[in-house]
């Protein structure tokens, strides 16, 4: 909003409070307010007029998206153990990579003579698409076809935290504004009751890189990612002081804003309405966000679906958790699971991969078909990955594992006005190199943001005489995987 | 109902008003970069065309200076079909008819392209004269000032309130709230000089240093931590307390330069002045497994080079990187012959005392370790580190910086890749910011660009420098891009105003005095409310016919809450501390950290005493805007939020200080309810309240009697912490 805009909302709503003022008398002012305070909910005043700075914004062009939800897989999947089945690795297993891949390529620990590395994991086709999954992951061929499954991704970067704030920020260095940060930016948010940009996280640790990955950079505060806590009180902060119940609390929140509004009668400051209107929210926060993360008011059906439990922190909590934010207005939904790191060692790719896979496959796939079946899928954008992939070399640890590899891995994206059905992007015969139809991290930004109907290019802030963008100087929108 | 749009359109803009002469930066340029830069710019030069400088412009015959009517420029942005004009329809609109007049008439006298203005040399302005007789002036910022105002047909606000005067100079100098008797003794004292005395008394207090090196630690980016994603701890407090120290004892703006950039290369370096040098040791580290020692080492180099840029000379070198700076005089080249001179350092850990050997040992120690968690081998790493932790156990340490006896050689990175080596450079300032003459025949070092930076003939220094203490008054830099004053950077409000401070400044640079001066301004001491003439012609205040109403920084909001509270400990300086915070919180971070909640008089310390860990700050500082320690912050936002409602409404920290507030209000044993909640405004805000607002309260008090009598004072203080005007400054 510009300060002109600011302004001619503060003559709004000094208005408002002109034709609503009944008497002068502070008491008089107090218990209308006080009224006012328990009725909120009833009949707020348009959140444009009250400054809220995550009131809804139209797009550049309609969108196909309302949402977002990144199932952000951390620590960075094997691709070959789940996507990809390749022969003729399994063939050429024990032997050196041929030089001719790994030529002036840098590498996180592996060495010049690493051994090509064969999967053990078996695949088969399945869906109308036809796309191969390994035994790991069962519950996904009930969605392969309302996937869009793109096998030719590259990134830049090869170190975890710098990867992660690439694919989260567009930018290896830290303090970037993070994908949902320009989206709530960009678009505002629905909800006027819970924060536009929610971040669930699940599994032994957080994300390498932490709250950067969420941060809003330099756009103003409003916009970063709020990390939900486990437990009955998801945002920071949120239930009242002991020895407050609703009603005090109501009280604390109308005496505050009494107050403030006999002080902007004084100064005329639109800041101080934007002050009151803040208050206003954080009051119905109160109560909207606990009544969103109990979990118990869903079906034993969509519970069983999503392997979910109430009152039981998970991966399948949160993938639930994020439909019902959906559902409820909120513009970007980010998840981070850990820890798919299996370099070998403690996490290799047998068991600790089996782990995990389970503990994902089934919500992963429950959370598409339940947005589905509530005719959410289409306005969702899902979107899966993790920060880049995993090298067709083994690495050897105490056991075997693979290290980080930039150069060829898989993601998926689901609804939002995406191709369904469709494996998208080829690799070699060793998984090395994309062969065909590559998506860099950056075209992946812009063709989520084109989804949600913002241009990549003109989604700027100005910060240190520059105008920043999601996307850098890079990205195009992957047009072919469009619905 | 709204007022209707057209009164909003007429408001003022940034540039002085359009009178007089044509002027190309102010009139031209802008128009010309709208329509035409894009295609006939620095970056595209289409039909082989740049219309940025006059050699292109005429070289082409596009512009023939002093004819308009035989310049094909004008024909083709008048043309008759759109077919043929320019800017092409799918470019840009149609010039209008006064766009178009300003530019015959700047190609009629001469299409002259001066140089930018910030790349000249400072030349002091004459002050200028003010005809109204009943203008209240107090010194010469408030003539420049006023001359705006007058050619606008504005005039000043009156002075604020004398109570909410102390509370805005008491916060902005030291980060306090005045006490109840300072406000008191304030109110009583009618000398003419009182507002002095009291400022005076403000600058010579030790928690003056602590409030403004807070804003300095914003643009060292500083940091008890490592970032990255490991972002184990470090130790640097030194630093932080030496530029406390060196603002208390107001160490002038040049050799607080030159002992930060390059203090360990003076002759006979004292151990503060190395010390001085972590400015440049806040950089993020990263300690990652599998990581590349060498593409760090060059993250942190291109950090100490954009930084240097920034905070000095305003200018976004960061772009120069990878190409030639589109808009800036910065060739690639210059921006590694900058980088060059930060190339060539090694950054040991310094002991306070202990043993003259331990330097040396710790350095060995700390090669060892990395060497170790580089190669992954987690046990030995873990053992290094214990050693390093014994060998300076009782020893503060702190970061420093080394030049290496061998440089390093240094090359241009093309397209910013460390791997893809240029041409070779050696360390050098901008061409175009430097005169020839100070190339020298040896090797340039970190000392002499420091020296440079500090040269009376550095043109962007003391601009820059002036122009972020003038926004730290009034919220807002005269040049409001503070971080730009390149081509693409706001034009200054008030151009000779800024150029009479940064003159005044350069007489002896001296902050103090700098402050004194602004302060003491009746510019700086006018009311803040918003005036109804005011919001309809200049609704940004970029004239300042009023003072600004500034929410307070995060770390001032928990240190106002701390004084109203009566709980501060006014301790200054030491190793960061640990005021609570939610465990929830620091669990998110991927290795685990412990934060163990400091008891006793270090749980009341100022917020600025915080362990800043850069991935995990404290909920406070991310709540409000505090600098993100990444890269250097030359300007804070200033949000507004329920996240900030919610945090000072329930968080335990300050439920805990509005107890203590209660407290204090219920001590007050002579004095009835009302007199009680007045003595409590007057904590808290510096004034008593209107009837109104004590009725409110008051009555706010009888129903939290009812609730819980124990606890009614502490739900009262509860709200006067939450109070609009309690995290700002009026």
């Amino acid at each position: 909003m510009t300060p002109d805009d600011a302004l001619t909302l503060a003559r709004t709503r000094r208005h408002f409070f002109r034709d609503c003022r009944v008497g002068v008398g502070a008491i008089a002012l107090g218990s209308l307010l006080n009224r006012d305070a328990r009725a909120a909910e009833q009949a707020p005043p348009p959140r444009a007029a009250r400054r809220d700075p995550l009131a809804p914004k139209p797009p550049h062009f309609p969108a196909k998206a309302k949402a977002v939800i990144y199932l952000f897989m951390a620590g960075a999947p094997s691709q070959l153990e789940l996507f990809e089945p390749k022969p003729e690795l399994n063939k050429l297993h024990g032997q050196k990579v041929p030089e001719t891949f790994t030529q002036g390529k840098r590498f996180a620990f592996i060495k010049g003579d690493a051994k090509l590395l064969g999967s053990g994991r078996k695949f088969a086709q399945h869906g109308q698409c036809g796309m191969p999954l390994s035994e790991l992951l069962p519950h996904h061929r009930a969605i392969v076809d309302d996937v869009c499954w793109l096998r030719g991704m590259k990134t830049d970067v090869f170190n975890h935290g710098p990867a992660k704030c690439f694919v989260n920020t567009g930018s290896p260095q830290f303090g970037r504004p993070s994908m949902g940060a320009w989206l709530t930016y960009g678009l505002g948010s629905e909800s006027d009751q819970l924060p536009g940009f929610v971040v669930l996280q699940s599994g032994p640790r957080g994300p390498r890189g932490g709250a950067a990955l969420y941060g809003c950079g330099f756009l103003p505060s409003h916009y970063q990612g709020v990390p939900f806590l486990k437990g009955p009180s998801p945002v920071l902060d949120l239930a009242p002081p002991p020895g407050y119940d609703a009603r005090r609390q109501g009280e604390f929140t109308a005496a505050v804003n009494d107050l403030n509004r006999l002080r902007h009668a004084a100064t005329g400051d639109p800041e101080t309405e934007a002050r009151i209107a803040a208050y206003e929210t954080a009051y119905r926060m109160q109560s909207a966000a606990p009544e969103l993360t109990d979990l118990s008011k869903e079906t034993k059906e969509t519970l069983e679906l999503y392997g979910a439990e109430p009152g039981k922190p998970g991966f399948a909590a949160n993938c639930l958790l994020a439909r019902r934010l959906v559902e409820r207005g909120v513009r970007f939904v980010q998840l981070y699971h850990t820890d798919w790191d299996h370099h070998g060692g403690a996490l290799d790719l047998g068991k600790p991969l089996e782990t995990i896979c389970r503990e994902i496959d089934r919500p992963c796939a429950a959370l598409v078909q339940d947005l589905k079946r509530r005719g959410l899928l289409d306005s969702t954008l899902v979107v899966w990955g993790g920060e880049f992939g995993r090298t067709p070399m083994g690495e050897k640890r105490e056991t075997t594992g693979r290290d980080h590899h930039v150069d060829a891995y898989t993601m998926w994206l689901a609804g939002g006005g995406v191709k369904p059905g469709l494996v998208y992007g080829e690799t070699d015969e060793i998984g090395y190199n994309v062969t065909e139809n590559p998506v860099h991290v950056h075209d992946l930004q812009a063709t989520i943001l084109h989804q949600l109907g913002l241009d990549h290019t003109r989604l700027t802030y100005r910060f240190q005489g520059r105008d920043y963008r999601l996307t850098d100087v890079h990205g195009t929108v992957v047009r072919d995987i469009l619905a | 109902m709204p007022l209707p749009v057209p009164l909003l359109a007429v408001a003022l803009v940034a540039p002085p008003a359009a009178a007089g002469p044509v002027d190309y930066a102010r009139d031209i340029r802008p128009i010309l970069a709208n329509a035409c830069f894009k295609c006939h710019g620095p970056a595209v030069q289409k039909a082989k065309l740049r219309l940025d400088t006059r050699a292109g412009a005429t070289k082409a015959g596009v512009v023939v200076p002093g004819k308009p009517d035989d310049s094909p420029l004008i024909t083709r942005i008048c043309a008759a079909d759109d077919d043929g004009r320019m800017p092409p329809p799918e470019a840009a609109d149609r010039l209008n008819a006064g766009q178009v007049a300003q530019l015959r008439a700047w190609i009629a006298r001469g299409a002259e392209y001066p140089p930018h203005w910030a790349f000249i040399p400072v030349r002091r302005p004459v002050v200028p004269e003010i005809r109204n007789p009943k203008s209240e002036i107090r010194n010469d910022i408030d003539r420049f000032i006023l001359a705006r105002l007058e050619r606008e047909g504005l005039s000043p606000s009156p002075p604020a309130d004398r109570s909410t005067l102390l509370r805005r100079v008491t916060l902005d100098l030291t980060g306090l709230l005045p006490t109840p008797p300072e406000v008191a003794d304030f109110l009583a004292d009618r000398s003419p000089d009182a507002y002095e005395k009291a400022v005076d008394r403000l600058l010579a207090s030790p928690h003056y240093g602590e409030r403004q090196a807070r804003h300095w630690l914003d643009l060292a980016r500083y940091a008890d931590s490592n970032g990255y994603t490991i972002d184990g701890p470090r130790s640097i407090w030194p630093y932080r307390d030496w530029v406390i120290q060196a603002l208390n004892a107001d160490l002038p703006f040049d050799r607080f330069t030159v002992e930060q950039l390059a203090g360990d290369l003076l002759p006979d370096a004292t151990r503060d002045q190395r010390v001085a040098t972590g400015f440049h040791r806040n950089t993020s580290f990263n300690e990652e497994g599998g990581t590349d020692p060498e593409q760090f080492r060059v993250e942190r180099t291109v950090d100490r080079a954009n930084t240097t840029a920034a905070v000095w000379l305003g200018l976004t070198a960061g772009c120069a990187q990878c190409h030639d700076h589109k808009y800036d005089p910065l060739s690639q080249k210059d921006y590694y012959r900058l980088y060059a001179f930060f190339d060539n350092c090694d950054e040991p850990t310094l002991p306070l005392g202990g043993d003259p050997d331990l330097e040396a040992k710790i350095a060995d120690l700390q090669r060892r370790t990395v060497e170790s968690r580089l190669a992954g081998n987690d046990a030995e790493t873990k053992r290094l580190e214990a050693e390093v932790t014994k060998a300076s156990k009782g020893v503060p340490t702190t970061l420093v910086m080394r030049e290496r006896k061998e440089p390093r050689a240094t090359f241009v990175h093309l397209r910013g890749d460390f791997l893809r080596h240029g041409d070779g450079v050696r360390p050098g300032f901008p061409s175009t910011l430097a005169s020839p003459a100070v190339a020298t025949a040896g090797r340039l070092t970190r000392l002499d660009l420091a020296n440079w930076l500090v040269s009376p003939d550095n043109p962007l220094t003391a601009r820059v420098a002036v122009n972020r203490e003038w926004q730290k008054f009034v919220g807002r830099g005269l040049v409001e891009t503070e971080n730009d004053f390149g081509i693409q950077g706001s034009l200054p409000t008030h151009p000779e105003l800024l150029d009479w401070l940064a003159a005044e400044f350069h007489t002896d640079w001296s902050f103090k005095r700098l402050h004194r001066l602004i302060v003491t301004s009746a510019t700086y001491r006018q009311a803040s409310a918003v005036r109804p003439d005011l919001r309809a012609r200049d609704p940004r205040n970029l004239l300042l016919g009023r003072q600004a109403r500034l929410r307070l920084d995060a770390e001032v909001i928990r240190d106002a809450a701390l004084s109203a509270s009566g709980l501060l400990n006014p301790k200054v300086g030491g190793p960061g501390v640990f005021p609570p915070q939610p465990k929830e919180v620091f669990a998110f971070t991927q290795s685990q950290r412990t934060w163990t909640e400091s008891t006793g008089p270090d749980r009341y310390r100022r917020g600025m005493y915080t362990y800043v860990w850069r991935q995990s700050q404290h909920p406070l500082l991310t709540t409000f805007d505090a600098a993100d320690a990444q890269t250097a912050c030359t300007r804070r936002n200033r949000s507004n939020t329920p996240l900030q409602a919610l945090h000072l409404a329930n968080d335990p920290v300050f439920v805990e200080l509005a107890a203590g507030l209660g407290k204090r209000i219920e001590a007050q044993s002579a004095l009835d309810d009302p007199g009680r909640v007045r003595w409590a405004f007057r904590t808290c805000l510096a004034r008593d309240p209107s009837p109104a607002e004590a009725e409110r309260l008051l009555a706010y008090l009888e129903s939290q009697r009812r609730s819980d009598p124990l606890t009614a004072w502490a739900a009262v203080a509860r709200v006067l912490l939450n109070l609009d005007e309690f995290i700002t400054r009026e």
